[in-house]
């Protein structure tokens, strides 16, 4: 048996519950939520869609940190599970957070190749070597679970910071050999709410359930737009 | 979303980090100065007889500018991370500005006045 602590919400207050979950080997902290679903609670309120770490819907805070519910085995962390919602988000139910705000950040980036040349009614092959994909290659592994965001100190508060996920997206196009939307990305994070704000604090990189590194993109990006701008001020 | 094509803040982070390099460098030589050379280089005459040097007194304005440069730039950007700072955003840059340069010329009058 495992104990299961998760904090709920109502919609007006916050509180703990307890259930016992029989865990077995190998069984996720998403599948105990589920257990408890079917079997304890029905109101208990979570998001979870692919259960293999793909889509990044069930990423929580279990025992203290950001984990993805459908990756972390329950067994692996004790008999003693804490459940609790993402930080850094409004929490709509139990754990269930408002991601409209992260999603809102992300487009704002605007994570898609800029190209004038190329139209979607003629398509056309854009080549790429793969010493230019691996420049940016482990920025696109970002499942956008929120996980990095939740531990951010400069998102904790600053309501209008970028965060990390949106700039490594960023970072992600910018360092895109077929991108040409590099100046336009780059006056959206030299905002004040942008790369500035970052204190390298380095969490973001630790939680990340792909290795990602946003701590790191966030660096080069803030390296490539100062130096951007700076060059264009002194007209080179 | 915000879209600032202003450029102080690369052009801050840029000579915050300048400002930062120059003062390991400056700190370094003051307190080798002070501290390793003459067991008597903080008696008032001796500090005195320093200030009053050009070379020093030059080393000494560079390095009150590049402290209060780095120290008040450094609480911007801190007053910048809340909500309610980054709502007077501009103030808050018009304030940190003038007590930079306050702090700078009334630490320039008192070392040329010595």
């Amino acid at each position: 048996m495992a104990e299961f602590r998760v904090r709920r919400f109502d919609g007006k207050k916050s509180y703990w519950q307890t259930f016992n979950v029989p865990a077995k080997k190998g069984m996720t902290v998403l599948e105990g939520l589920y257990y408890i679903k079917e079997n304890l609670d029905s109101s208990l309120a979570f998001r979870a869609s692919c259960r293999m770490g793909i889509c990044g819907s069930c990423a929580m805070r279990i025992n203290g940190k950001p984990r993805l519910a459908c990756e972390t085995q329950i067994l692996f962390l004790g008999d003693r599970i804490t459940v609790e919602p993402l930080d850094n988000f409004t929490v709509i139910k139990d754990l269930v957070t408002d991601f409209e705000g992260f999603f809102a950040k992300h487009k704002a980036i605007k994570p898609y190749l800029i190209r004038e040349d190329v139209k979607y009614d003629e398509p056309r092959e854009l080549l790429q070597t793969p010493k230019e994909l691996n420049e940016y290659y482990i920025f696109t592994l970002c499942i956008k679970c929120g996980a990095c965001y939740s531990v951010c100190p400069a998102a904790a508060t600053l309501d209008g910071y970028l965060g990390p996920a949106a700039m490594t997206a960023a970072y992600r196009f910018c360092a895109d050999s077929r991108d040409k939307g590099k100046k336009e990305r780059y006056e959206i994070v030299s905002s004040s709410n942008g790369v500035w704000r970052c204190h390298l604090a380095m969490e973001c990189s630790e939680v990340c359930p792909k290795n990602v590194e946003p701590a790191k993109a966030v660096q080069l990006l803030r390296r490539r737009t100062a130096f951007s701008i700076l060059k264009s001020l002194l007209g080179w | 979303m915000e879209s600032a094509k202003s450029v102080m803040e690369p052009v801050a982070w840029i000579l915050q980090m300048l400002t930062g390099l120059i003062m390991v460098v400056l700190v370094t030589v003051h307190f080798y100065v002070t501290h390793m050379i003459s067991h008597d280089a903080l008696e008032y005459s001796a500090v005195v007889e320093r200030v009053s040097s050009p070379v020093f007194q030059g080393m000494y304005a560079l390095l009150l500018l590049v402290v209060s440069f780095h120290a008040f730039n450094g609480l911007r950007a801190i007053v910048l991370d809340t909500n309610a700072g980054m709502r007077s955003r501009g103030t808050i840059n018009v304030l940190t500005t003038l007590m930079f340069l306050v702090a700078f010329f009334y630490g320039l009058y008192l070392l040329i006045s010595i």
